[in-house]
């Protein structure tokens, strides 16, 4: 029989296209994409049919995790170096290039406001590793710089008030945002609640993911 | 320089898989760390802390409803007049968080002051938690106002009554 002499077919796929499409999409990505902030509590937050988005900017952020450890953060990095060197000048304590850095560079912090430096010492894996305890918040602190008033106790602690009061004399647009873990008990919140009203900021958001509207 | 011959010509062709293999790979990290689901926000509007409050005309029981978030998702509410509570009756109910359970109870509240007053938004509705609630009760009892409509509620402190009843059901540690 003759030998049919079969055409060697060459197969090889043209990938050009999808290459195209694999840069294309990558770049829509990149273009979209807004890193989470690594978070020093993991925060489940609750649902609600509530419809309001959170705003982009100018966000005053308080964290409330499930053991009831609170944490303060503000979106802006200029806004922190601020509230850093307002915090030095309170506190006493000198900052150096790195401290700074590492101060710009952190969502979130919760430490009593007196150990901040020493927060801020730890080099940045020391840093990934230390559990913050929380800022104090008790909401019968009397706010600084002021007398304490009848129902107040001059012993408590409140840093949350104090950095409330900080972030909004720097910028005073800043609106404020609850983020609570759906576990954490009410009396946390409740203090929180507390000190927002004690300094006067009678209107904030507690953000909560959207569900569905029944009906 | 020498050159081996193939034995075909054409055009130079590029392998460009892994190309696209770089390309979906970055693809995949970028999807995986983009946050793309905005959170929403509930707006909370509290009274100012100095407001005096002793000057506004005291709440009419009759067109109230209170709500106390206790322990382990449940909840208790009841409508007191003020002459029930001197008298020391007061019929208090519980349900839970389920579309039957609390949303019913301010439904059927609202039909009552309907038909009472003649319009369900004289209703107002009082909401104290409890320190062991969660904050997810919270957040679900503000959104079942939303929900049901109810036109004015506050998150109020528990008084002496609602801690006698916390104590009576067992919520509260004596």
């Amino acid at each position: 029989m003759p030998k049919v002499k079969m055409k060697k077919h060459n197969i090889t796929m043209d990938m050009t296209a999808m290459c195209d499409v694999a840069f294309l999409l990558l770049t829509f990505f990149i273009l979209t994409t807004k890193f989470k902030p690594n978070e020093p509590v993991q925060v489940e937050i609750p649902g609600s049919t509530a419809q309001i988005p959170i705003p982009d900017k100018d966000v005053l952020l308080i964290s409330v995790g499930n053991d009831g450890r609170i944490f303060y953060g503000v979106d802006d990095q200029f806004t922190r170096v601020a509230i850093l060197d307002e915090l030095a000048k309170r506190y006493g304590f000198q900052i150096t290039g790195d401290m700074q850095k590492r101060f710009k560079l952190m969502d979130q912090f919760g430490v009593p406001l007196d150990k901040l430096a020493g927060l801020l010492n730890l080099s940045s894996d020391d840093l990934r590793n230390f559990k913050q305890e929380g800022l104090r918040v008790n909401p019968k602190a009397p706010l600084p710089g002021l007398a304490a008033g009848p129902n107040d106790d001059p012993l408590a602690k409140n840093d949350l008030a104090e950095l409330i009061v900080i972030g909004r004399s720097i910028n005073s647009n800043l609106r404020i945002a609850i983020k609570a873990d759906k576990l954490s008990d009410y009396k946390n919140i409740d203090d929180v609640i507390e000190t927002l009203r004690k300094t006067n900021s009678n209107r904030f958001n507690l953000i909560t993911s959207a569900r569905a509207a029944p009906e | 320089m020498a050159s081996i011959d193939t034995g075909k010509k054409g055009a130079p062709h590029v392998d460009m898989t892994p190309m696209v293999d770089l390309g979906f790979l970055l693809i995949t990290f970028f999807m995986l760390a983009t946050t793309f689901s905005k959170p929403k926000t509930m707006e909370i509007i509290k009274p100012a802390k100095n407001d005096d409050l002793t000057k506004s005309p005291p709440l009419k029981k009759t067109r109230s409803m209170s709500i106390l978030l206790g322990q382990n998702d449940r909840v208790y509410y009841y409508v007191a007049s003020d002459e029930d509570l001197a008298q020391g009756k007061l019929k208090v109910d519980s349900t839970d968080f389920s579309s039957k359970g609390l949303r019913g109870a301010i439904r059927n509240r609202q039909d009552e002051v309907a038909q009472q007053y003649g319009n369900k938004d004289t209703l107002v509705v009082l909401i104290k938690a409890m320190p062991k609630a969660k904050y997810k009760n919270m957040v679900d009892i503000l959104d079942e106002m939303r929900i049901t409509g109810v036109k004015s509620y506050a998150l109020v402190d528990l008084d002496k009554v609602d801690t006698t009843i916390m104590e009576l059901v067992g919520a509260l540690p004596k």
